[in-house]
This record gives structure tokens, sequence and C-alpha cells, in this order.
């Protein structure tokens, strides 16, 4: 098992997502992954600023990559958005963008060559399922999980490629390896409609309402995403969601780390469940 | 194995079940496995094709709750897809009216790629005697684009779409209207571009449900990015959108290299954030955000280096 990355928090972890960085910090060490922050990493982009200057956003990207690189490291994120965003970048540098965009690290005396691989944490528990599964102390046996993947854990395939963005199986295998139900519902391969929640906030409102009440509508105890702006749209705007369609429906809204630690006997405390805005704390 | 598919009579909708042998369809096509229960089992069952080159798009069904082109999916590609599943369930396209069975209404659709003039309106220069050209690297910049067989894959999986689809159009047309406004023979892109911006374009929720499904290898996700950044670039940047995305580009190159939450919602939405003040009492309750941050964070080690990298692409892209 490759147990050492270079972590790419993205800007979310370190701000309102606060929970998810406490839970994995909390999850890694008891499952041996060593995580060293990437010194001077800059915002991804987060699927936004390519509309402003795509080459821009390709550059900081770029430079993600080359950091990590200087430090020999593949890279690991937490975010499904800086997960595709960092490999789109490297997609565009390895066929055909490389030079050209070297030139501009240059000004910085950087350089991109392509030698780190960029990965999600739930791909690399779901290759570590049978380690998973070894390190739970508190099999979550009863608990019914409604897994949300989330737009960019699985889409596009071809810059994801990780498993088939029509049929995955890589959440389904962490859930069931921790000891936990996978409920069937409807909406795990939806969109929650962050990224557009200002320009088009009814539509998303709407959006994120559907797939809270299917989860209802499924048994689920929970629902659990691996990417932190799905659990953000899921859980701050739950409230705002479910009055916009009049639904009295609340579920409370993990992050996969969460999850994890909840199983491997981490307290709710160092989880963070307490920040989770629809009550968690049951489920700890 | 088992063909679960939608039916709809004009009146009703129903599912009717096909039994058929694998060995009978394992060579075949998605819409080849259509005609052979057509042929064999009911004549009745209504869908479209044409082509079965991939060429005119007629074909697109849904398998699974996802899109494919008929003719150009193999049905080992979907055993293999869905893990040798003995059941399929096949529908129309999703986010279009359906006439009957799988056969689906495209006329809202073709309404919205009037919309956005999808015919090259040439640059003055060009006459009927001197012809109408450009040269190999302009046309390579407009040739996938060129791809779309308006099969609408695309469309029928829109995450957007499905939620309301009264102010967001289908993603091929915005590919459409990428297409011609990147024409090196327009005479102006922003007869294009101004009615995408008009008709949805900063709507997109960014599923990239469209580039996964587009049979083509399209990607309207990234047609739609390239045509805000052509809007912003000529001065259509008024409104929640573009504000939206600048902030993150600001947030980026100009404060401290990370994204400031806090000053996101005020940069996006100004005064009228406060509407949105429930939601961030909410989430400073819940200690999830530090009012302190609209003060500034702590700027990334390497930002001034990350600047001139950025200055410099820029600087490539005057040239």
């Amino acid at each position: 098992m490759q147990n050492e990355f270079a972590f790419f928090p993205g800007c979310v972890l370190t701000q309102a997502a606060i929970e998810a960085k406490m839970s994995l910090e909390a999850i890694a060490p008891i499952l041996g992954i060593k995580l060293k922050e990437i010194n001077g990493w800059s915002c991804c982009g987060a699927s936004q600023a390519q509309d402003v200057d795509p080459v821009a956003t390709l550059v900081a990207n770029a430079r993600n990559l080359a950091l990590a690189e200087q430090m020999k490291l593949p890279v690991l994120t937490t975010c499904s958005t800086c997960l595709l965003m960092l490999r789109r970048a490297k997609a565009q540098l390895d066929h055909g963008e490389k030079e050209r965009i070297n030139t501009f690290l240059a000004k910085g005396n950087m350089n991109y060559k392509g030698t780190s691989e960029v990965t999600s944490l739930l791909w690399v528990l779901a290759q570590n399922a049978d380690l998973i599964k070894s390190k739970v102390k508190k099999p979550l046996t009863g608990l019914k999980v409604a897994v949300f993947y989330g737009c960019h854990s699985v889409r596009p395939e071809k810059d994801l490629g990780f498993e088939s963005s029509v049929n995955p199986t890589s959440f389904e295998t962490v859930v069931k390896a921790l000891g936990a139900e996978v409920v069937p519902f409807a909406k795990r391969l939806d969109c929650c409609g962050f990224h557009a929640v200002y320009p088009a906030e009814k539509s998303v409102m709407k959006m994120t309402s559907s797939i809270v009440n299917s989860a209802a509508e499924s048994q689920a105890d929970c629902v659990v995403t691996p990417c932190p702006l799905c659990q953000m749209q899921l859980d701050i705007y739950q409230d705002d969601a479910q009055d916009t369609t009049k639904s009295k429906t609340r579920v409370p809204v993990l992050h996969l780390s969460q999850l994890v630690g909840l199983a491997l006997g981490v307290s709710a405390k160092k989880l963070g469940l307490d920040y989770n805005v629809i009550d968690a704390n049951k489920l700890g | 194995m088992k063909f679960i598919i939608d039916r709809f009579d004009g009146k009703k909708n129903y599912q009717q079940t096909y039994t058929v042998e694998k060995k009978d369809i394992e060579a075949l096509t998605l819409l080849g496995t259509l005609l052979f229960i057509k042929q064999h089992q009911d004549i009745t069952l209504n869908f479209t094709a044409s082509c079965r080159m991939a060429i005119c798009g007629a074909c697109g069904v849904r398998v699974n709750g996802h899109s494919y082109l008929g003719c150009d999916t193999k049905m080992t590609e979907l055993f293999e897809a869905y893990k040798d599943a003995d059941t399929f369930r096949i529908s129309p396209l999703a986010n279009y009216t359906v006439i009957s069975d799988l056969a689906v209404d495209w006329e809202p659709a073709i309404e919205n790629l009037r919309k956005i003039k999808p015919g090259l309106v040439a640059k003055d220069k060009f006459s009927e005697k001197e012809g109408c050209v450009q040269n190999q690297e302009e046309y390579d910049r407009i040739v996938k684009q060129w791809d779309c067989v308006l099969c609408g894959c695309c469309a029928s999986e829109c995450n957007k779409l499905s939620a309301d689809r009264s102010d967001y159009m289908e993603p091929f047309v915005y590919t459409q209207a990428w297409r011609v406004a990147n024409d090196s023979r327009s005479k102006d892109p922003m007869i294009h571009v101004k009615p995408a911006v008009l008709n949805g374009l900063w709507n997109c929720v960014h599923c990239h449900e469209c580039s996964n499904r587009c049979p083509k290898h399209i990607s309207s996700a990234d047609d739609i990015a390239g045509l805000r950044a052509l809007a912003m670039k000529k001065g259509l940047n008024s409104g929640v959108g573009p504000a939206h995305a600048k902030s993150f580009y600001t947030d980026l190159v100009e404060d401290s290299g990370r994204l400031n939450e806090i000053r996101l919602a005020l940069r996006t939405e100004g005064v009228s954030t406060a509407l949105r003040a429930g939601t961030a009492i909410t989430l400073m309750r819940a200690g999830k955000m530090n009012p302190l941050e609209i003060f500034g964070g702590h700027t990334i080690e390497g930002h001034k280096d990350l600047v001139k990298m950025i200055e410099a692409a820029k600087a490539a892209n005057k040239e």
C-alpha cells in the first residue's frame, strides 16, 4: 500500500469543512496513512476560475503538481472538485501542454515533469478495503447509509478513470467494509448543485431537496459523501432546500472520513460531528 | 435475459418486459437489440433510428438511467459496464417530452438551437467570388464540435435541465454556439454568445453528465466554460454568475492564493448577500465560518511567483 502522500487539502477543508480535516487527521494515523501537506498550494480554481482565464487556472494547477513532485510523492485530496481540477490539469500537461506551461512556471523557477499521480481518499480506501476492515473497532452494524458519490468523484470518466461512471462500486466497497448497510438510493449519482448555488439557486435547492428526500425514502439513517462540497451543499443548505419544497424531512450528512472514523472507534468530538449543521451526533 | 422497456401509447405510461436469449443479442448493438425485439416479438414497439453508423444521432435512448447512442453501443459494453446484469431497463431520453414509447419530441430543443443562430454569419471580407475559406489550424480548432450529431444524450442526463428547463438550454446548444462563435470566418462571435448568455449560460451546475455521455466525446461543459470566458473577455460580465467566477480568480491571483469564503459571498452578490444572513449565522454558530476572515487570510508561500507565472501566461496569450 502506498501510504505516504503529498496532501492537497483544498480551500474548503481549511474553512467551511473544518470537520472534514479533523476527521481525516483522526483516521489517517490509524490506517497508517501519512499526509504531508503541500507547502504553498493554491486554490485549484474550483471549477470556476477557468471561466475567467483557463490558461491561468492550468498554470496554477501545474504549479500545485510541480510542488508535489518536489516532495517525490503522489498527490492525495479529499475534495472531488480539487481531484477533477488536478487530474484534468495533469492530463492536459501530459498530452501536449507541458512544454508551453513550463515556460510560464520557469518565471518562478519551477518545472512540471509529470511524475506525481493524483488520487483521492475514496480511491485509496477502496483499494485497501481489507486493511480498513481489519482496523474496524466498532462495526457500523445496522447503520443504513445512502452513499452519495458527487459528480466530480466519477465524471467525466475519461479524466477520473478509476471506475465506471455509470456503475461505480468503490464507495459501496468502503462502506460495506465498515460494517454498514448500503441502502438502494436512486439519487446516488446525481448532482447536488453546489457549483451553481449562486446563479441558479432555485434549481439547486430543488436538486438538494430531492436528494435528501430520496435518501429518506430509502430509510437511510444518513447520507455519506466523499466530497466536502457535496457535504456542504446537502448539510448547510438542507434547511433552506427543504423549506423551498415544503419538506419536513431532515437527514444527517457525513463526510466519508467521519463515517470511517466512527467505525474505527474515534470519538464524535475528534470527528467534528458537532460542526455538522444537521444533527449528526446521534450517529456517534 | 430481460429488457424492461418504458412504453407510452399517447395516454398512459407502462412498462413491458421482453425476454430474449443472450446468444441472440450479444453480438449486436443496443439498436440491433431493439430492432431484434421489434422484429421478433413486438412490432408495436416504437423508437427512432436512421443511419446505424453514429452519424445521424437518431437512436439515443437510456439504459439503466444513462443515455447511450443505440447504434454506437455494443451490447458487450453494456454487459461489462453493468457487471453481466441479466436485466436492463430501457427508457426514452430524459428531459424531453415522450411522443410514443422511446420516441421523443425534438421541437423545443430545435427552437433553442435556433436562438443561438448556429449558421455561420461570415465576415464582410468574404464574397461569393473569393469564397469563405479557413486554414487547417483554424479548422482544427472547431472540428471536434462539428462532430456533434444532435443525438440528445447530453441533454438527457443534464441535471440542470432535470431541475428546471425554463432557464437553461440543452448542452449541445451551447456546444453549437461555441463552434460557430469560434469559427475564424465568423463575423462576430457575440451574435452567438449573447443569446447563450441570455438563455442560461451561467446556470450550468458543472455535473459533467453532458461530457460524460456524449458518444462523440465532446465536452459541452468545456464549451460552456469557453463561452463564458469569451463573454467575459468581450465585456459581457455583469451578473451573479460572472461575479462568482471572478471572485475565485481574484482570490487566486490578487489576494492570498486561496479562496476566501466570506469574501466570496460579498463579491458574488454584493449587498444582497444580506439575504444569506441566515445561512451565514448558521455557519458561524456551527463554528464553520470565522467572520474575521473578511479581512483576508494568510497569503500562500510563493504567491508572488505564482502571479509572475500567470502574468507570463497572460502576456503570451496577448502576443
